[in-house]
C-alpha cells in the first residue's frame, strides 16, 4: 500500500524547502504544493476505510498507519508512527483548505516572499504533522515546529507592536508546551506503557487510578488549554492576532487554536477518562468563563480584527464545553465547531485584513456604507458574519446546533448560558454589519477600490467551503463518528 | 591480529604518551612548524580514538580490540587501581573526540606560531590524563589522574606567554585548581579514615554503613566542593568564566568540551556508586533507614540542589552577557547543571542521558569555541554585536554556528535535543520528586533559547554596524569591518564540519550512539550487583 501520510509529509517538506529558496517565484511553488496537498488529502478521504462503515476493534484503530523504529532502548521506545482516524481527517482537511486559501490571499506579498510563503507552508506542515502523529515524541516535534514559523511570521511581517506580540506568543505557548511534554512523559512512565505509541499508551493509561489520572489530565489540560486559549491564559491571543499579518492571523485562528482542541481530545480525553471525569466541574467553570468573558470582551471592541480575535475565545469556550460534556455527541460537536470556526474565523480575519488595506483603518465606527465602493468585499464580510452568527445552511449552524443539543443532554438548563451569548453575539454582528456595510458612506478614501482578485479568491475559497459543509454537514459527521472513541454509538 | 599480546589494553594511552614525547622531541630537534607537530598530535589522537571505539564493540572495528573479552565490565576482584568499563571507554571516546577536534582546528593556527610544540604536547598530555581518569577505580589514582590533566591545562592556558590576559587566566586557574585539589585530597583522606580503603568499589559497597558517619559526610562534602570547582558548578564557577574568556580560544574549546568533563566523570565515579548501592541495599524500603548514614538520599538531594542552581544561575548570567566568549562560557556552566541531573537521579537511563549530554556538548561547545576562534582571527570583535550580518556575509560559517547554537538550545533534530529529551525522560521515569528536576531542566532550556536566539538575530537580521567597536579591536572608522578573503583554514574547517555533521546525524538518528551509551550505563549501574 502507498504510504500516503509519509508521502504527504514529504510533499509538504519538499514544497516548504523549495518555497524558501524560490525567491520571487515562491508563491508559485507554494500554490503548487498547496494544490498537491489538497489532492493528497482528497485521496486520504477516498481511501479512508472507516467511511462509511468502520469495523471497530478494542484499541482505537487508525487507517493509513505506518510505524518505523526510531529510538529503541530498554526503557524508551520511540517510533515514527503516523495514522489517521475520522477526527484527524477532519483537521487535516481544514489544514489543506486554510493553506491554499492563505497562499492565494497573500499572493501580493512583496516583503521577502520566499521566507513568507515558506513560513506559511511550514506552519501547515507542522499542523498536519500534529494531526497525524501517533507517537508522543513525533507529536511534540511537530507541535514545536508550528511555534517557530508563527513566531517569525508575527515578528517580521506583523504590525507596529509585533516584537512584543511575538515574544508574548512564544513565551506563553512555549511554557505551555513544556508542561504538556512533562505531562506526556509522565503519562508514559507512570502508566508503564511499553512504548511512546498512542496505542501502547492507550492500552496502559486508561487503567491508571483516578488520582494520577487527575494530575496528568490537569497538566495536559494546561498545556493544551493555553493554545485554546482558555481564560485566564488567553491574553497572548489578542496581541498575537492583532499584530500578525493577515495570513498569520488566519493560520493562528484557523489552525493553531485547533491544535489545542485536537491535542486535548486525542492525548487527554481519550487516554484519561477518569481524569476527565474528576476535573469536569473545573472544565465547565473555565468553559463558561471563557464563553462569557470572551464575548464581553469581543462586544466592547471597536477594532474589527480585535473583535474577531476575542470572539475566538468565546467560540473555543463552547468547544471546551462540548469536550467537557464527555459524551459522543459533545465530541462530534467539538470537532465540527473547530472545523467551522477554523474556516469562518479565517474568512473574517481575511475580510478585516482587506478592510484595513482598502480603507486604511479597522476602526468600525469611523468607516461606514462601504457596499457601493467595494461590493465584493462587502459580500465576503456579510458571508463571514452570517456564518459566524450561525445562520442555517452555513457551516457554523450544524456545529452550534449539535453543541447546544449536547449541552442540553448533559447539563440541561445551563444551555441557556451559551445560547444567550450566541443570541447577543448574533445581534452584535448584525449591528456591526449595519454600520459598516450599509447606511450613508463615511470615512472612505477617494482612491478606495474593491479588493484585488487574489484576496477575493482567497476569501471565495473559504466561502465555498462554508456553504458546502453548511448544506452537507453529513460529509464531515460521517467521518467523525467512524472514529472508534469511547462512548461512540457501537463501540 | 591479537593486539592485546602486543601492547595490551593500554594501547590508546601508550599512543598518546608516545605522541607527547615525539612532539617534545621535535621541539628539541628544531621541527617546530604547526603543521608538522600538529600532524603527529592528530595522528596519535585519531589512532587512539580508533582503538577505543573498537573496544566499545562497533561491528566493523572489532578486530582491533585491545581489551581481552573477559576484562571489560568484569566484576572486580580485590581492590585494583584501574578497571575497564564500557562507560569509561565511552568517556575515553568523548575525551579523545574533543582532543581530536581541537588538534584538527589548531592545524590552522599560524604556521610560525612559536609555541606549537608546547601547545600540541600539552594537549596530548592533558588528554592522557583524561584517559587515565576514565580508567580509575581507586580514589587516589583518580585524583592523581585529574592532577595530570589539570597541570597540563594550566600550562596550556598560558602557553602564549606574552598575552597578559592569558597569564591572568592561567594564574586564576592555578590558584583555584590548587585549592580544589587540596580540598579533594582532604576529602579523600577523610574517606580513607572512615573506610580504611581507597578503592572506589569497596567504598561504594560499604555505602553509608561505616561506623564514622561524621567522617563520611565530611569526606564526601570536601570531595563535592573540590570536584565542583573542576566541573564548574555554581557556586564554585566564578573562576571558569574568567579563565575561559582569557585563555586562547582554542584552549577554551578544550577546557569547555574536554577537561571540564573530567570533573563530571569523577562525579559519576565517586558519587553515583554510593547512591546505587544504598538503593540496592534497601529496595522498596525507605533509603533513610539503611546504614548508619542516609548517604544516598543526602547525596541525591545535594546534587539536585547543585544541578538546579547551576542550570538556573548559568542561564540567567548567560542572558546578561554582551561578549560572545563569556556568553558561551556561562552557557557551558548551565549545561553542567543538566549533566548533574543524571547523577542526582542515579538510574541507568538517567546516566545514559547525562553521558549523551556530555557527548553532545563536545560537538556543540568545542565546535562553537573553535568557530569563534576562527572568526576572531578574521578581526571580528569580542562582542556579540560585532557578529552583525555575519550569517549572510559568510553563509557556511553562519549555518554551522546556527546549528551549534540551535543544538545547545535543544531544538529538535539536533543532538542537543535528543540528549535533553533522554535526560528529562529519565528523570520523569524515575518518578517521585525527580519529575521536578525535569521541570526545572525544561524551564531552563526554554530560558536558554533567548540568548542563543539573540545571537542568531544578530547574525541574520541585523546589518553590520558602521562604527568602531568599543574595544577598538577592529579597524572601524565608518566602514563595517572588512573580512579577509581567506577561509577558516582546512584543519579548522574540517573540525567544524565534523562537529556539525555529528550534531545533525546523531540528532536525526541517535540509535547507534545512544544504544552503545545505554548499554555502557547499564553495565556501570550493574557493576556491584
Amino acid at each position: 500500500m502507498l504510504p500516503l501520510l509519509s508521502l504527504t509529509l514529504a510533499t509538504l517538506l519538499v514544497g516548504t524547502l523549495g518555497t524558501f529558496f524560490a525567491g520571487a517565484r515562491a508563491r508559485w511553488v507554494a500554490l503548487a504544493t498547496s494544490i498537491l496537498f489538497l489532492l493528497e488529502v482528497a485521496l486520504l478521504f477516498l481511501n479512508y476505510s472507516g467511511w462509511p462503515g468502520y469495523n471497530g476493534s478494542l484499541v482505537p484503530g487508525f487507517s493509513e498507519s505506518e510505524s518505523y523504529a526510531w529510538i529503541h532502548l530498554s526503557w524508551l521506545q520511540i517510533n515514527y508512527t503516523v495514522g489517521v482516524d475520522g477526527i484527524s481527517l477532519v483537521f487535516v482537511l481544514l489544514t489543506a483548505i486554510l493553506q491554499i486559501a492563505t497562499v492565494v490571499y497573500s499572493w501580493g506579498e512583496t516583503r521577502r516572499p520566499g521566507a513568507y510563503f515558506g513560513l506559511v507552508l511550514l506552519t501547515c506542515l507542522g499542523s498536519f504533522g500534529v494531526f497525524v502523529a501517533l507517537d508522543i515524541l513525533l507529536f511534540f516535534l511537530f507541535w514545536e515546529a508550528v511555534l517557530v514559523p508563527m513566531f517569525f511570521l508575527i515578528g517580521h511581517w506583523g504590525g507596529p507592536h509585533r516584537r512584543y506580540a511575538a515574544l508574548k506568543f512564544f513565551v506563553y505557548t512555549h511554557v505551555a508546551s513544556i508542561v504538556m511534554l512533562v505531562g506526556l512523559l509522565a503519562l508514559v512512565f507512570y502508566s508503564g506503557a511499553t512504548s511512546f505509541d498512542f496505542a501502547a499508551v492507550y492500552a496502559s493509561a486508561r487503567s491508571l487510578a483516578a488520582v494520577p489520572q487527575t494530575f496528568l489530565f490537569l497538566a495536559l489540560f494546561f498545556g493544551f488549554g493555553v493554545k485554546f486559549p482558555i481564560v485566564p491564559f488567553h491574553t497572548w491571543l489578542p496581541d498575537a492576532h492583532v499584530e500578525a499579518p493577515t495570513g498569520g492571523s488566519v493560520l493562528l485562528a484557523g489552525l493553531l487554536l485547533k491544535l489545542g482542541g485536537y491535542g486535548l481530545i486525542r492525548w487527554a480525553v481519550e487516554l484519561l477518562p477518569s481524569g476527565l471525569h474528576t476535573t469536569q466541574p473545573l472544565l465547565f467553570f473555565i468553559a463558561f468563563l471563557s464563553i462569557v468573558w470572551g464575548s464581553v470582551l469581543s462586544l466592547s471592541q471597536r477594532d474589527l480584527k480585535r473583535l474577531v480575535a476575542y470572539s475566538s475565545i468565546n467560540h473555543m469556550g463552547i468547544v471546551l464545553l462540548a469536550i467537557a460534556l464527555d459524551s459522543s455527541l459533545g465530541l462530534i460537536a467539538a470537532v465540527l465547531l473547530m472545523f467551522a470556526h477554523g474556516i469562518v474565523s479565517g474568512l473574517l480575519f481575511m475580510t478585516s485584513g482587506s478592510v484595513h488595506h482598502t480603507f486604511g483603518t479597522r476602526d468600525i465606527p469611523s468607516v461606514g456604507g462601504i457596499t457601493p465602493t467595494t461590493p465584493a468585499l462587502s459580500t465576503m464580510i456579510m458571508a463571514g458574519s452570517l456564518a459566524s452568527l450561525g445562520l442555517p445552511a452555513l457551516i457554523s449552524f450544524p456545529a452550534e446546533f449539535t453543541a447546544l443539543l449536547a449541552t442540553w443532554n448533559g447539563l440541561h438548563y445551563w444551555v441557556f448560558v451559551p445560547l444567550g451569548i450566541l443570541v447577543v453575539t448574533a445581534a452584535f454582528y448584525l449591528w456591526m454589519m449595519q454600520r459598516l456595510l450599509f447606511g450613508p458612506p463615511k470615512g472612505i478614501p477617494r482612491e478606495a477600490h474593491d479588493v484585488p482578485w487574489y484576496e477575493g479568491a482567497g476569501m471565495g475559497i473559504l466561502v465555498l467551503f462554508t456553504i458546502l459543509f453548511g448544506i452537507l454537514p453529513g460529509l464531515l459527521v460521517n467521518v467523525i463518528v467512524s472514529s472508534p472513541i469511547r462512548g461512540w454509538p457501537g463501540t | 591480529m591479537d593486539l592485546s599480546s602486543f601492547a595490551g589494553p593500554f594501547l590508546p594511552e601508550i599512543l598518546l604518551l608516545a605522541g607527547t614525547l615525539l612532539v617534545f622531541l621535535f621541539d628539541v630537534l628544531g621541527v617546530r612548524t604547526t603543521e608538522r607537530v600538529g600532524a603527529v598530535a592528530v595522528g596519535a589522537t585519531a589512532l587512539a580514538l580508533l582503538f577505543v571505539v573498537a573496544d566499545l564493540g562497533f561491528a566493523p572495528l572489532t578486530f582491533l580490540r585491545t581489551i581481552p573479552a573477559g576484562q571489560l565490565d568484569a566484576a572486580a576482584s580485590g581492590t585494583p587501581l584501574y578497571a575497564f568499563t564500557s562507560l569509561g571507554l565511552v568517556f575515553q571516546a568523548i575525551f579523545l573526540l574533543a582532543t581530536l577536534l581541537v588538534s584538527l582546528a589548531s592545524l590552522s593556527r599560524p604556521s610560525r606560531d612559536r609555541g606549537a610544540p608546547i601547545f600540541f604536547g600539552l594537549l596530548q598530555l592533558a588528554a592522557l590524563g583524561m584517559l587515565l581518569v576514565a580508567l580509575a577505580s581507586d580514589l587516589i589514582f583518580l585524583l592523581l589522574a585529574i592532577e595530570v590533566t589539570s597541570i597540563a591545562t594550566y600550562l596550556l592556558v598560558a602557553y602564549t606567554r606574552h598575552d597578559s590576559r592569558s597569564l591572568e587566566a592561567a594564574m586564576k586557574m592555578y590558584i583555584i585548581g590548587a585549592l580544589s585539589t587540596t580540598l579533594s585530597f582532604f576529602g579523600a583522606s577523610l574517606l580513607y579514615g572512615a573506610y580504611q580503603t581507597t578503592s572506589l568499589l569497596a567504598i561504594a559497597r560499604d555505602g553509608g554503613a561505616a561506623g564514622f558517619p561524621v567522617l563520611v559526610l565530611l569526606g564526601y562534602g570536601f570531595l563535592i566542593v573540590g570536584l565542583a570547582f573542576k566541573a564548574t558548578l555554581v557556586p564554585f564557577h566564578a573562576w571558569a568564566v574568567d579563565a575561559y574568556d582569557g585563555a586562547p580560544t582554542d584552549v577554551t574549546a578544550f577546557l569547555a568540551g574536554g577537561s571540564k568533563k573530567v570533573g563530571l566523570f569523577a562525579f559519576f565515579l565517586i558519587f553515583l556508586a554510593p547512591i546505587l548501592f544504598v538503593r540496592a541495599a534497601a529496595p522498596g524500603g525507605s533509603p533513610f533507614t539503611s546504614g548508619a548514614v542516609a548517604l544516598g538520599p543526602v547525596l541525591q538531594i545535594t546534587l539536585s540542589v547543585l544541578a538546579v542552581g547551576t542550570m538556573t544561575l548559568g542561564n540567567v548570567l548567560a542572558l546578561l552577557q554582551k561578549e560572545m566568549k563569556r556568553m558561551l562560557a556561562y552557557s557551558s556552566i548551565s549545561q553542567a547543571g543538566y549533566m548533574l541531573i543524571g547523577i542526582a537521579v542515579g538510574t541507568a537511563p538517567a546516566l545514559a542521558g547525562a553521558t549523551l549530554q556530555i557527548f553532545a556538548h563536545v560537538f556543540m561547545k568545542t565546535g562553537a569555541f573553535l568557530l569563534v576562534a576562527g572568526v576572531t582571527a578574521w578581526g571580528v570583535g569580542p562582542l556579540i554585536d560585532d557578529w552583525k550580518g555575519l550569517g549572510t556575509r559568510r553563509p557556511f560559517v553562519g549555518v554551522a554556528f546556527a546549528l551549534m547554537l540551535l543544538s545547545l538550545a535543544g531544538v529538535p533534530l539536533t543532538v542537543g535535543f535528543v540528549s535533553k529529551f533522554v535526560l528529562f525522560s529519565a528523570a520523569v521515569q524515575a518518578q517521585g520528586y525527580f519529575v521536578w528536576l525535569a521541570v526545572a531542566g525544561l524551564l531552563n532550556s526554554a530560558l536558554s533559547v533567548f540568548y542563543y536566539a539573540r545571537v542568531l538575530r544578530v547574525m541574520y537580521f541585523e546589518e553590520p554596524a558602521a562604527r568602531a567597536t568599543p574595544t577598538g579591536a577592529v579597524a572601524g572608522g565608518s566602514e563595517p569591518p572588512v573580512l579577509p578573503a581567506g577561509g577558516l583554514g582546512y584543519g579548522r574547517a574540517t573540525a567544524i564540519l565534523l562537529a556539525v555533521v555529528l550534531i545533525v546525524a546523531v540528532g536525526v538518528y541517535p540509535q547507534p550512539v545512544l544504544g552503545a551509551i545505554q548499554a555502557a550505563a547499564t553495565h556501570f549501574v550493574n557493576l556491584g550487583a
